[in-house]
């Protein structure tokens, strides 16, 4: 068993990893899919599909034998709602989570105002919060489903193991999968559209995979996707 | 060091960053940031009005009581510390202030709506797509449709914002 301290420590060096490698990376959630939806351009959504790739076969076998951390989450409309207001938030603010902290760390002012007003509407928004009455109330949170309260209870991998007696990893795969899928219809799109911007026989025989790594032309003239450069924010 | 000088194929780091993440996930649970900040947001407003204030806030006093001791935190304050360091050493740390009053306005709005986003929800984008959905929790899956479909709504005012 790891004491309060020792995971705290584990904590800060994995997020000084995290800060580490998204800076050197500049991978951003906001672009992942700000960047798909605007520009059609894929460099953080493929990654971001990477990484849950990964995750989902490594948390559902740790899962599958008795080990791992699962959230124990009451699954609700709110992280709907609440999601729904942080996307358009993130696409607004530039930033996420993540990257408003390592722009912060890179002496970014926007991102660091960001994190300010993110404190705020936090802090005003939990003045409306309520035991007895949603959004979303406490006595509603019980693991259980409470339609009343817009709540489903606890559902995830580990949940379904225990109702099915099928081990998690089988349902990771199957996720696994579905990710993999999206995953190459990117690379299907990706080639398509460098194939329609190289159409001559020269640019026809540039090698798949180096066509793949050419950034498609942004759809909107004033605007450009994230790539190797610093974005505003 | 080479590994500062050029930059790194987010594809690699985002599978170094999961592989990470599954030790954090067997320690101690995986990696999410909107639960640090809700902490760290009431440490900021404690020490702003006081203990004896903030408790009489039901929120503050039966759902997340401030404190020190909760690892989250310091997964945010090691990703701003690991980036500082990063950019230091790249030679890329140089502050940079938006300029107009127009990217202060989308600022201070866009952070105002994902304080709420993450409080009304408990979770946030990190939490939702590198925790509850590999997890395969439910709640992931509705998060995840709310989230690009904000997105998706953020996406076209921003467009139509910096068109006009």
């Amino acid at each position: 068993m790891i004491t309060v301290v020792g995971q705290c420590v584990a904590a800060f060096v994995f997020g000084t990893s995290v800060g580490v490698l998204v800076q050197r990376s500049r991978w951003c959630n906001t672009a992942a899919l700000r960047d798909a939806m605007l520009f059609k351009s894929y460099r953080n959504t493929k990654a971001l599909l990477v990484a849950m790739m990964i995750l989902t076969l490594g948390f559902t076998a740790l899962i599958s034998v008795g080990n791992g951390n699962p959230m124990r989450f009451d699954v609700g409309i709110n992280q709907f709602i609440g999601l729904f207001l942080f996307g358009i938030g993130m696409v607004f603010a530039g930033a996420c989570t993540v990257s408003s902290w390592v722009k912060t760390g890179e002496g970014n002012i926007g991102a660091l105002w960001a994190l300010l007003f993110l404190i705020v509407g936090l802090f005003l928004s939990s003045l409306v919060w309520s035991f007895s009455y949603w959004p979303p109330a406490g006595q509603t949170m019980t693991g259980h489903p409470n339609l009343a309260g817009l709540q489903f209870g606890w559902a995830d991998a580990l949940t379904l193991q225990r109702a099915t007696g099928v081990p998690a990893l089988f349902f990771g795969i199957i996720q696994f999968l579905g990710l993999l899928f999206i995953y190459r219809r990117i690379l299907h799109r990706e080639r398509a559209t460098a194939e329609g911007m190289n159409p001559t026989p020269a640019a026809a025989s540039v090698p798949a995979a180096d066509r793949l790594t050419a950034p498609p032309a942004p759809s909107v003239a004033r605007l450009e996707p994230q790539t190797n450069t610093r974005s505003p924010l | 060091m080479d590994f500062f000088k050029k930059s790194l194929d987010p594809i690699v780091a985002l599978a170094i960053i999961a592989v990470l993440d599954i030790f954090l996930f067997q320690i101690v649970g995986a990696w999410t940031v909107g639960g640090g900040e809700t902490m760290i947001a009431g440490l900021f407003v404690r020490a702003l009005i006081g203990a004896k204030a903030l408790n009489r806030i039901p929120f503050w006093h039966l759902v997340f009581k401030p404190t020190w001791a909760y690892w989250k935190i310091y997964i945010s304050l090691g990703m701003g510390f690991g980036a500082l360091v990063s950019a230091i050493l790249s030679k890329e740390f140089y502050w940079r202030v938006p300029k107009h009053l127009s990217e202060w306005i989308m600022i201070t709005i866009g952070g105002l709506l994902m304080g709420v986003g993450i409080r009304l929800s408990f979770v946030c984008n990190v939490s939702t797509f590198l925790g509850l959905t590999p997890e395969m929790n439910l709640g992931g899956y509705l998060a995840v449709s709310g989230l690009v479909i904000g997105a998706w709504v953020g996406s076209w005012v921003y467009k139509r914002v910096l068109e006009a």
